[in-house]
């Protein structure tokens, strides 16, 4: 089979991208910041970072810290506003040659329904994902994604205003995600974005006091690649529509570690700040990966780690 | 010929060690020193690749030949230390913006430590361009005052200090450039924070501009994350001003990496 003809391309909602890759929301900038180093026509879609109503001066710094096999951030949501948003930015995604999907952060349902009805209204935003998981802003953000009536409440608001694809991206930080992904999906969501970083904290020894200047961050990168690893095996057993599984992709196996627990696309975040070439790379590999096996489709692959694996006896059964 | 930043995997041409655990590391990137300007930076990737690139400035850049300074404090400088002639290491950049020196005729260059690594290129600029040149260079000891004779052949007046008394001045690199008898129109430094805020306080007590070169933790490196802020002031920076919050009015946070690594001292709040 020649290598041009694996299909690697996706379906969420009714968007179609011509391959599985998304650029994590906040990590990325607006696929701009990036265009000096890779093809952005070789990108899947572009999450931009999340746009709240008011506009936001964000965590004092340090905001960053690194950590084995990741990296604490702390940004809290940096970001202008929708008004200033619209005004000054969005205008310039209709050039981008990779999808550009607008992300939502708010602290109240309204909000929420308020900022995508905004946003969807532009033709330039292909899609819509909803961050109702941002660990660093205090008790402010993280409680929709925590609790399933909530989850519910917030996606049915926000489905009543936009018609384009709706994204909800989940947090780990919960006991039962299957619960919360099966509640988003009832709301109406088209997809779910698995996982946003888990809440972790650095502490420096010398000057004894937090190394981030809002205490707790969000850990992203290679050390939680393994929870969202089994946090898309949870959402996937729990729903039908598709799962963007993200959490420390840095390589073509991680990538497939994903699709095989049941992610149809996968975003990448902390890697690109490794290597830029990182994204496309996995998908040259992915499409020589599928043709080495006799795959013609992407969509061949997805979930089947989910086959026969775990009973529910065994998979009750911890890990001790 | 490529007009901008990009990544590209370079071949180490040599390494030194100046002091102990101070490495510099040469390598061929013809490209990139074609459109590297003094004050810039590289994210410097190990070829293991697993672990996050490290923002190191532009040491020199002439011909084919480009180089790193650097100090090895954790594990990705240790990685890159590790690096042999003929290996390869990957490099994004040239990043970030660099000091502005047009026009400038007698100039102070306040450089502490590794801070030395962003001062080269301008040095050898503003020599070009017919201006006087002094380096007001400090460190732990003379041991790590690296690479000096450099700075002199380029045409530089060199004054040091050392923090124990080694070499030169006792005490502070800034108490030097306080006292010099002979005002600069401009002075520009890189070096850790506390050695920055002295020289903007110095500057401002000269009645001088001054440009600093910061350094905070990166992880992008090229705008993209928002981690590497510092607050300017609202008023008197050219960073994007953003609209507002309600609660913080007055001053704006810039990203060091994109509207970086230099800023002018009084658009700096410390
Ligand atoms: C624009 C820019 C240009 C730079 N240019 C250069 C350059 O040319 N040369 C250069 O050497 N560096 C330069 N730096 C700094 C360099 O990026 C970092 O020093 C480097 O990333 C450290 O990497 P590492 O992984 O080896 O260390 P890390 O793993 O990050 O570890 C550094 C260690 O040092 C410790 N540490 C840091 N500060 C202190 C302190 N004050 N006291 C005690 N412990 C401390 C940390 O806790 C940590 O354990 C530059 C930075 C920027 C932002
Ligand atoms: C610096 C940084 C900023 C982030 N900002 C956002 C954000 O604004 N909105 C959001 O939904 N997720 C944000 N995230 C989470 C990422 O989108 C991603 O879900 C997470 O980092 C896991 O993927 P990774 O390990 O590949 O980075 C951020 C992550 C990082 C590292
Ligand atoms: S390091 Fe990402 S914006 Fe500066």
């Amino acid at each position: 089979m020649s290598r041009g003809s694996v299909d690697l391309s996706v379906t969420i909602g009714s968007l179609q991208l011509p391959y599985p890759t998304l650029m994590a929301s906040g990590c990325y900038g607006s696929g701009e910041e990036f265009e000096p180093f890779v093809d952005l026509a070789q990108i899947g879609a572009v999450v931009l970072k999340s746009v709240t109503r008011a506009p936001r001066l964000g965590n004092p710094m340090p905001r960053l810290v690194a950590t084995p096999a990741g990296m604490l951030n702390a940004i809290g949501l940096q970001n202008p506003g929708i008004d200033w948003y619209l005004e000054h930015e969005v205008a310039k995604f209709a050039k981008r040659p990779s999808a550009v999907i607008g992300s939502v952060a708010a602290f109240s349902v309204d909000d929420y329904a308020y900022v995508t009805e905004r946003l969807a209204a532009r033709d330039e935003i292909a899609a819509i994902e909803l961050n109702i998981s941002c660990p660093n802003v205090a008790s402010e953000g993280e409680t929709f994604a925590c609790d399933p009536d909530l989850t519910a409440k917030v996606v049915r608001a926000v489905r009543g205003v936009t018609g384009k694809t709706l994204i909800v991206k989940l947090s780990p930080n919960v006991t039962d995600l299957a619960a919360i992904a099966a509640s988003a999906e009832a709301a109406g969501a088209d997809a779910l974005a698995v996982i946003n970083t888990l809440r972790g904290m650095s502490i420096d020894v010398n000057a004894w006091k937090p190394r981030l200047g809002n205490v707790t961050g969000g850990l992203s990168g290679p050390a939680i690649r393994p929870v969202a690893v089994l946090a898309v095996y949870e959402a996937a057993r729990a729903v039908a529509i598709p799962i963007i599984g993200q959490g420390g992709i840095e390589t073509i196996s991680d990538a497939l570690e994903f699709f095989l627990a049941g992610a149809s696309a996968i975003a990448i975040g902390t890697a690109n700040f490794t290597d830029p070439r990182i994204p496309v790379r996995i998908v040259d590999e992915l499409r020589d990966y599928l043709t080495a096996r006799g795959h013609s489709s992407l969509s061949e692959i997805v979930g089947k780690a989910n086959v026969g694996f775990a009973t529910p006896f065994q998979y009750e059964g911890g890990e001790g | 010929m490529p007009n901008g930043p990009s990544v590209r995997d370079v071949r180490v041409l040599d390494r030194t060690e100046l002091a102990p655990g101070v490495v510099l590391l040469g390598f061929y990137a013809p490209e990139l020193v074609a459109v590297t300007r003094p004050g810039q930076f590289v994210m410097a990737i190990p070829p293991s690749g697993e672990r996050a690139a490290t923002a190191l400035a532009i040491y020199e850049a002439q011909g084919e030949r480009a180089s790193l300074l650097f100090f090895i404090c954790g594990a990705r400088t240790r990685e890159l230390a590790e690096l042999r002639t003929g290996d390869t290491l990957s490099i994004t950049g040239p990043l970030g913006n660099g000091f502005d020196v047009n026009g400038a005729r007698n100039v102070a260059i306040v450089a502490g430590g590794v801070g030395i690594a962003s001062v080269l290129l301008p040095a050898q600029m503003l020599i070009e361009q017919g201006a006087r040149v002094r380096l007001f260079y400090g460190a732990r000891s003379e041991n790590f005052l690296v690479d000096r004779e450099r700075f002199e052949r380029a045409g530089c007046e060199l004054c040091c200090a050392t923090d124990d008394g080694s070499f030169g001045h006792a005490g502070f690199i800034t108490e030097l450039l306080a006292a010099a008898e002979d005002k600069p129109d401009l002075i520009i430094a890189c070096g850790p924070s506390p050695m920055l805020r002295a020289t903007a306080f110095v500057a401002s007590e000269l009645g001088v501009r001054a440009q600093l070169s910061l350094e905070e933790t990166f992880a992008c490196g090229v705008g993209g994350c928002w981690g590497c802020v510092v607050p300017l002031d609202r008023k008197s920076s050219q960073a994007p001003r953003f609209p507002a919050p309600a609660n913080g009015g007055d001053f704006v946070y810039a990203r060091v990496c994109k509207e970086g690594p230099v800023f002018w001292a009084h658009e700096l709040r410390w």
